[in-house]
């Protein structure tokens, strides 16, 4: 049976790389970033051999702590697809105590597993320090790999059985993001922390505290003999033994409970009335438009970029404010990029509406309505942005003078982007997340899609840069150049969005058949 | 549609008449509710070859009683046509009676048996009377032409009011024994309605086909081509999905495509629906092409693609009103029919609640109302019944027969051979891509059930061997 499963994982693993070429090029890059990333870990913990036992042991414990937190919380956010779920074995009528053995034993299988068993055995040549903290980090490297696996396992699982339902789904990313935002606070206390003076008692601190919990004691381990503290080391030994007998104790239990739990049932909501759709005139343009306006509203998938939008500059404020100070220039650097954002979110709308779009050609629907449905929620919000953001701006960079400035850089922004959005996303639609699915899986990628993001992306900003260059201009000496920036903003930003609203209509006609056929692919 | 029926009825009653007597009586109960859905699926849209098929069926029945019917024909014909009063009045009605008569030739004459063989002595009498054909034979054609006829009409209801209370107790095993021995005494005393059952039922064969014929002569088949497809080919990479696909399908008709999984089907109707560019080979709707008019051709379309998404983060109210005015519905026309089709599809509980949190057959339900709220001349509907509950199929079906009632074209996928049987008209066998058979529905059973022929079209079964350590149960 063990045998068995292990093979399945194997295979399983083995035609995750039996790809296209291009995913295969993606899945290279991947590679080479995780062993980039790997190969970095393991200098460091080589180097780490010749440092204090004070400072290895903070560095491996933090470090270690750090990695099992990734391996517990990202399968929760994520909402990774499972391809060993204990459910998909129910109807074979395997033993509950066999099937979870063999299951765990075959999530060792896996790209993870291998990364953290790497770092696990690197931390051995950091204790290298003499026979007893070898011996010790070495069953300290077969509990680390032990706890991150099962940790993974469970929670990878808990993932797949408690968010089972499409709003458990829908809400877990934009909290995983709200969560992930509200951490803000915690990094900038981080990055504020004079790291080389006090960097080394703030990781003790943290190394300290974390040692004694299931999270860092297997790390400890050895640490403690290399210090000395032999009885401290048979303790947090204790620690990390115990908690992976917690562990597998839990995760008997959860198959058990799963095998025999249904599907858990989505209380469905009702909604009264036509909601936007009473709200946009009754034609295809206008229906359309609230279409989208319901699906930014509803859709976690398009949630999730309305939360981002927004955070991005205020990330961005608050990374500059650290390192360079409160200057009033930064006050005029959100809008813009508010702007960008927005503009370029939708550029590959078609791909989200997945084959649904069918409706579409089936109706016969014109390039235009379809073009201008989708782009008038991005335009209505961006254009209340400009107008308030515009004004907050200006009052906090306290110089009325560059209004203008701001105004046109911005409507050349967004106007442009809508624009370029529009000709893009029924040009080169690439793969997206499907309805349904977690907005941060990852689609079957390996389209060129990082490409034309990046492509869309530079687009935007280069047919702003003339508006962008004046405002500059007009900041630097004033004079005609922040009206200079109003009218070329103006006059570039609409002409590429009426460009692109009528380019894109044409080939949304044409190439109706041929989206839905993209769409059906994926 | 009922006045329909009624005509259809005495006609079929007395057409089935003597076929009863060349089969089991068993069969009779069961059959009976297929006496009252057949004539009502009207099949009023005739394509030329249908007259073979009542013939031939016809002529099945005649070699039973080859005494009879040989000298009805002759007389039978002018007779009947004639009174021109009856063949326009039953040129809708005639039509399927004679082609279910034809086509449903185990079932539909049974189905009548109820009516038919309830009063013990005629039951009996009818049987006698084929018994003893080959004796009687003379006489009938003698008696048949002015007896039969207002005979019959008047019978008819005193016949069936004496059935219902008769059929109930008299089963079976009661009128066997009865055939048999009293075949002559039973005979003898009422020599009349002996003698008249035996050729009037004769020369109901011979009105069968005479209607039919009569009804392509009045009206010869000038139904407009609703779709037409030609030379569809359709490749991807190096597998040919679809090779070479010619239709036409008449305004009116229910047509049906089946074929086994993988052959085709939903490649050709998402072709047909312009969702799917053709390698080759055009379809028209209506008269426009699809692919170089396709704002005109899908207006006239209702379409339900298979495994295709819907906006299912809409509610079902939403979905409908944005199907509505997508295909250019005015808001109020879009509101009272989406509550029309709430109410028809009895979906009124859920158009409140997202699409998405849907079931299957609740999904599929308010689809095809997405498809039909712009009242499209033609629907093409790929497997809408597919995870659909019978309640629910059985309501939309009705909806389909009375929009191809009204002139309506219904063009449907399935593999459910059943269904396509029943509800169909005519119907395409597509395997591998290329139609086998296609035709009235009767043509392409040709006189087996849709299911024997569609598996011999398909290329017979796999008898499955090797199977027997299924027997042996493992534990």
């Amino acid at each position: 049976m063990v045998a068995q499963i292990l093979r399945l994982k194997l295979r399983l693993l083995g035609n995750s790389f039996r790809r296209s070429p291009w995913q295969l090029v993606a899945l290279a890059l991947g590679l080479l970033y995780g062993l980039g990333t790997a190969v970095l870990v393991v200098g460091g913990l080589f180097a780490l051999r010749f440092f204090d036992v004070d400072i290895a042991a903070s560095a491996t414990i933090v470090l270690g702590a750090f990695v099992l937190v990734v391996y517990t919380v990202l399968p929760l956010v994520l909402g990774i697809d499972d391809t060993l779920d204990p459910r998909k074995f129910a109807l074979f009528g395997i033993p509950n105590s066999k099937l979870a053995t063999s299951l765990a034993l075959a999530s060792f299988i896996s790209v993870p597993t291998i990364v953290v068993a790497i770092m696990a055995i690197a931390q051995i040549a950091t204790w290298s320090r003499g026979p007893a903290p070898v011996l010790l980090a070495v069953i300290g490297a077969v509990l680390i790999v032990v706890t991150c696996v099962l940790s993974a396992r469970i929670s990878t699982s808990i993932a797949a059985f408690l968010l089972s339902t499409r709003r458990a789904r829908d809400t877990t990313g934009i909290l995983g993001l709200l969560a992930l935002v509200s951490l803000s606070p915690v990094i900038i206390a981080l990055i504020s922390v004079d790291w080389a003076k006090e960097g080394l008692d703030v990781l003790g601190a943290i190394a300290a505290v974390v040692g004694w919990t299931p999270l860092g004691a297997a790390w400890a381990i050895p640490a403690d003999a290399a210090a000395g503290d032999f009885g401290g080391a048979m303790i947090k030994l204790l620690i990390a033994v115990a908690w992976v007998g917690v562990l597998s104790v839990g995760w008997r239990a959860l198959v058990a409970t799963m095998l025999v739990t249904p599907q858990r049932q989505a209380h469905a909501r009702k909604y009264s009335g036509l909601g936007w759709f009473g709200v946009f005139p009754a034609t295809p343009t206008g229906v359309i438009a609230a279409r989208s306006v319901t699906y930014w509203l509803r859709d976690s998938r398009y949630g999730t970029s309305l939360i981002a939008i927004p955070f991005i500059p205020i990330f961005m404020v608050i990374a500059l404010i650290i390192g360079v100070g409160p200057l009033p220039l930064i006050a005029l650097l959100p809008l813009p990029v508010i702007c960008l954002f927005l503009s370029w979110s939708i550029h590959n709308d078609v791909s989200f509406d997945n084959t649904a779009v069918w409706l579409h050609l089936s109706a016969s629907t014109s390039g235009r309505a379809d073009r201008l449905g989708r782009l008038i929620p991005a335009l209505t919000v961006g254009i209340l942005v400009i107008g308030v953001g515009s004004v907050v701006s200006s009052l906090v960079y306290g110089d009325w003078s560059v209004l203008p400035s701001l105004v046109g850089a911005s409507v050349a922004i967004l106007f442009s982007g809508l624009g370029l959005s529009s000709i893009m996303s029924a040009r080169f639609p690439y793969p997206s997340v499907r309805p349904g699915d977690s907005p941060f899986a990852q689609p079957q990628s390996g389209s060129p899609a990082g490409t034309i993001q990046a492509l869309s992306f530079l687009a935007i900003i280069v047919f702003a840069a003339p508006s962008l260059i004046a405002a500059v201009l007009g900041i630097m000496y004033g004079g005609y150049w922040p009206l200079v920036a109003l009218g070329t903003g103006l006059v570039i930003g609409i002409g590429i969005l009426l460009i692109g609203i009528f380019w894109g209509s044409a080939i949304f006609e044409r190439r109706g058949s041929q989206i839905l056929a993209f769409a059906m692919r994926n | 549609m009922e006045s329909d029926a009624a005509v259809a009825k005495p006609a079929t009653v007395r057409k089935t008449t003597p076929r009863r007597a060349t089969k089991p009586a068993g069969e009779a109960g069961s059959a009976a509710q297929a006496s009252t859905t057949q004539p009502r699926t009207t099949q009023p849209r005739t394509t030329q070859p249908r007259t073979t098929q009542p013939k031939s069926g016809a002529a099945k029945s005649t070699t039973a009683r080859p005494a009879a019917s040989r000298p009805a024909p002759a007389k039978g014909a002018p007779a009947k046509r004639t009174p021109s009063t009856r063949t326009t009045a039953s040129s809708k009605a005639a039509d399927p009676m004679a082609a279910d008569a034809a086509a449903l030739d185990s079932q539909a004459p049974e189905s009548q048996a109820p009516d038919t063989q309830a009063p013990e002595s005629q039951a009996t009498d009818t049987q006698a009377a084929t018994e003893s054909a080959e004796s009687q034979a003379p006489k009938a054609p003698a008696k048949r032409t002015p007896a039969a006829r207002p005979a019959t009409q008047p019978r008819k209801p005193a016949n069936k009011t004496a059935a219902k209370p008769a059929s109930a107790t008299t089963t079976t095993p009661a009128a066997k024994p009865a055939t048999k021995t009293p075949t002559r005494p039973a005979a003898k005393p009422t020599p009349s309605s002996d003698l008249v059952a035996a050729p009037e039922s004769a020369a109901v064969i011979v009105e069968a086909i005479e209607n039919v014929e009569v009804v392509e002569v009045v009206a010869p088949v000038e139904r407009e081509i609703v779709l037409k497809v030609t030379g569809l080919v359709k490749r991807f990479d190096d597998t040919t999905a679809v090779a070479g696909i010619d239709l036409e399908i008449v305004a009116g008709s229910f047509f049906g495509i089946v074929g086994p999984n993988g052959a085709g089907k939903t490649t050709t109707l998402s072709m047909v629906t312009g969702l799917l560019r053709p390698d080759a080979g055009t379809v028209t709707v209506h008269g426009a092409d699809v692919w170089t008019n396709p704002v005109v051709a899908k207006r006239t379309m209702g379409v339900l693609p298979d495994r295709l998404r819907l906006f299912d983060r809409l509610t079902g109210s939403q979905l409908l009103y944005y199907s509505g005015i997508l295909h250019g519905l005015d808001k109020k026309v879009v509101r009272s029919r989406s509550a029309d089709l709430a109410a028809a599809f009895g979906l009124e509980e859920s158009l409140d609640r997202l699409v998405t949190d849907y079931s299957a057959g609740m999904t599929k339900k308010v689809a095809i109302a997405a498809a039909m709220i712009h009242s499209p001349r033609l629907l093409v509907l790929d497997e809408p019944f597919e995870s659909v509950d019978p309640v629910s199929a059985a309501n939309v079906i009705e909806i389909l027969q009375k929009y191809v009632a009204a002139g309506g074209t219904v063009v449907m996928s399935s593999h459910t051979m059943n269904l396509i049987e029943r509800i169909c008209d005519s119907v395409a066998v597509v395997v591998n891509g290329a139609i086998l058979a296609s035709g009235t529905m009767a043509q392409v059973r040709n006189g087996k059930t849709l299911e024997e022929r569609f598996v011999e079209l398909a290329g017979g079964r796999k008898a499955a061997e090797g199977m027997e350590w299924l027997h042996k149960f493992s534990d």
